[in-house]
């Protein structure tokens, strides 16, 4: 007894003070290491004609790779699909993802079967599945073959801009659909059951009880949702590499696939870098406006 | 107390770990003036031998290596083979990170980009013998190991395109032999109208795919000082050689793969499937069609003839040293087994065409598939070899690809990208 009553005096408030800190150490360090030094390094980056070797001297411009992606047509057709992307596949992950939690939310001895096969894609590796889709969207693929068996005249899927992005699309819709399955599906599992029946007495239909008791109920998962998916949807790679390399003539281009030819192509790390802060404002300022629009929502429905 | 320790012991673990980062290419030079012959080295040796499931050449390496081993006791090579499309990014990574290797196998292409960068060692510099080596090879391999006054590294294998035909398809188009000149060229697409057989196909349009044609046009892709390229690539034989190609896009003669279609079928695949008459590639073809179209015998003739000639592109490796390595004499040791006859000749056996003058003579007689390409090598040029080739690349494929979509003339197309490249030569 006397001794655990000592420990604080000996120990003052100083070894009170450092205790959660260490606790927090592990994860904090990660953080500052790997996301931190990273991103605090980028921003150095991006204000010099940077020179990759590790012993070289890189040359202080300024702010002229930031004037330079403002003049640049590339960086903003890059910038236009990148939110095209989003906008093509947020909403149909939401809607088809939402649609299949409540199809799968009843008890029935199928149901781990198909919650598997649609979460089955989140898990595969973006690069199986981009060469995957590339070839079902090829000139002599499957999609084309499906619309018309004779082949006639094929659709050159990844020949021109638009066409590319919807297939690119298709794949992220295809491939994140089952992760906000998940999600909806344990936000719609922690519904107490007596609200639904509650309201079936009062004679509510199916679409009134969804709209009244279930939307509300799954409404902070819904956010979350949509402000990953906003993320993931701007920060679209692979997919975009695999299926079009960017082409024809970097018409679908994305953000990322551009910064990565700008710094692994010309080695111009420093554009490459000031096209990569940029990103991380866009969507940073995109999260920032998301989130406070759904906790002013909170706050008046309380 | 316990804690403060092992973190004041990691800072120092980490301090000397950044402070030896610092230091490495200082202190690379300086033992490398004092390095005994004796002492046991590791060499390391970045290659794409094995690219595109190439086998042929990565085991025909193996027992060249075990025999410069032997040759110099003490020096251990370590051949890393890489595929292609993941070099660069690793080479790049490597170099920020000051984990070169000793020795690379590197495109002739990047040269000049990792040159300047200061990646690679000015082998004129640290070679007291580089001029024996430097007579010996092709002049025209040579230059593109060139940049602003040095030598960045030594031809180790070269290539070129020639014209690849398939027999089915000449057949179909009634012809006896490949189209020679551009004339028979456009008559052999006119013949194979109307059957399912397009009449050429490539995959993009940067220097390596539309200078054979400029080049053998009698067109120029820049003046001979490489000082401009408006008034050159945007000249009347330029813009007719290109035009020959777009007229033919337009007729529906090259499928859309040249504009970067990637759903379209690839030219390995699609000559010897039937979809197309004719493409351009290199003598690697020889082993991969071997082993994935045993019963495919195309034809190997020289780009068809313009007002030009016949003119392809040069490509090939060269071997360098990086600027980080500890070991520069033991890795020059390599260099030079490189260029000797053992080495070329074994490599050539399997499509490494040689870079030494008096080994290629041989080496077309031993190996008969070879002589289209060394034949194709004596008026083949090379592409720009300024840090910038890539930027060159992107831009003429984005603008000529709006010409063959039509939405600008070719004239407007070349005038826009020369316009664009000038820069890029005065830097």
């Amino acid at each position: 007894m006397t001794r655990r009553e000592a420990a604080p005096a000996a120990g003052g408030a100083s070894r009170q003070a450092l205790t959660p800190w260490l606790f927090l150490a592990p994860g904090l360090v990660l953080f500052l290491v790997a996301i931190i030094y990273p991103i605090l390094s980028a921003a150095q980056m991006s204000l010099y004609d940077w020179n990759v070797l590790s012993a070289a001297s890189s040359k202080f411009i300024g702010f002229d790779n930031y004037v330079r992606a403002f003049h640049d047509p590339v960086f903003w057709t890059a910038l236009a699909n990148s939110g095209a992307y989003m906008v093509l596949t947020v909403p149909p992950q939401i809607i088809l993802g939402l649609g299949i939690a409540l199809l799968l939310k009843a008890k029935s001895p199928a149901q781990p079967v198909y919650r598997v096969l649609f979460y089955l894609p989140v898990v595969t590796s973006w690069v199986v599945v981009s060469l995957l889709f590339k070839y079902l969207f090829a000139d002599e693929g499957l999609i084309n073959w499906l619309m018309d068996p004779s082949m006639a005249a094929p659709i050159s899927w990844l020949s021109s801009r638009w066409a590319a992005m919807v297939a690119i699309a298709a794949l992220g819709i295809w491939k994140g659909i089952g992760w906000s399955m998940m999600i909806f599906l344990a936000a719609l599992q922690g519904i107490p059951a007596a609200l639904e029946e509650a309201a079936t007495m009062d004679g509510a239909n199916r679409w009134q009880r969804f709209r009244v008791v279930s939307l509300p109920a799954i409404w902070p998962a819904m956010a979350f949702v949509l402000v990953m998916l906003v993320i993931g949807g701007f920060n679209v790679f692979i997919s975009v590499l695999l299926m079009t390399g960017g082409g024809p003539a970097q018409s679908t281009e994305v953000v990322l696939t551009y910064m990565y030819s700008v710094a692994f192509g010309d080695l111009d790390f420093g554009y490459g870098s000031a096209i990569a802060v940029l990103l991380t404002l866009v969507v940073f300022v995109l999260a920032m406006v998301q989130l406070r629009v759904y906790r002013t929502d909170e706050e008046v429905s309380e | 107390m316990k804690h403060a320790r092992l973190l004041g012991a990691a800072a120092a673990v980490m301090a000397l770990a950044l402070a030896g980062c610092g230091t490495g290419t200082a202190a690379s030079s300086a033992s490398t003036a004092g390095s005994a012959p004796a002492e046991k080295v590791e060499l390391t040796f970045w290659g794409t031998y094995g690219n595109g499931g190439n086998s042929a050449q990565t085991t025909a390496l193996a027992p060249l290596i075990d025999s410069f081993e032997k040759a110099n006791p003490g020096i251990t090579i370590n051949y890393v083979d890489m595929p292609y499309d993941q070099l660069k990014q690793t080479l790049t990574t490597a170099a920020a990170g000051g984990e070169l290797p000793d020795l690379l196998r590197s495109d002739i292409g990047w040269i000049a980009q990792y040159g300047k960068l200061g990646a690679f060692a000015a082998l004129d510099q640290a070679m007291p013998d580089f001029t024996t080596y430097a007579d010996a090879v092709y002049p025209g391999t040579l230059a593109a190991n060139a940049w602003d006054g040095h030598y960045y590294g030594l031809p180790l294998d070269t290539n070129t395109r020639v014209l690849v035909t398939s027999p089915e398809a000449l057949k179909a188009a009634g012809l006896s032999k490949p189209p020679a000149t551009f004339a028979e060229f456009t008559a052999m697409a006119g013949k194979l109208k109307g059957t399912k057989i397009k009449a050429f196909a490539d995959g993009g349009l940067g220097q390596w795919n539309i200078m054979p044609w400029i080049w053998s046009g009698g067109g120029a892709l820049t003046d001979d000082a490489v000082t401009k390229a408006s008034g050159y690539l945007d000249s009347a034989t330029s813009v007719a050689a290109v035009q020959m190609l777009v007229d033919l896009y337009k007729d529906g003669q090259i499928p859309n793969l040249i504009i970067g279609n990637q759903g379209a079928t690839g030219t390995s695949d699609g000559l010897p499937g039937g979809n197309y008459a004719s493409i351009l590639d290199g003598p690697w073809m020889v082993d991969i069609w071997k082993q994935q179209y045993p019963k495919f015998t195309p034809n190997y003739s020289p780009v068809p003839a313009g007002e030009g000639g016949s003119v392809s592109v040069i490509g090939g490796e060269s071997i360098v040293m990086s600027t980080s390595t500890t070991h520069a004499e033991a890795a020059l040791k390599f260099i030079r087994f490189t260029q000797t006859e053992e080495f070329q000749l074994a490599m050539a056996a399997t499509g490494q065409m040689p870079v030494v003058e008096t080994v290629g003579t041989k080496a077309a007689e031993q190996y008969p598939y070879l002589a289209a390409f060394t034949e194709q090598l004596k008026t083949a040029k090379a592409r720009l070899n300024i840090p910038e080739a890539s930027k060159v690349d992107t831009i003429l494929n984005n603008h000529l690809t709006e010409a063959f979509k039509g939405s600008v003339t070719v004239q407007e197309a070349l005038t826009a990208a020369a316009a664009e490249i000038d820069p890029l030569l005065a830097k």
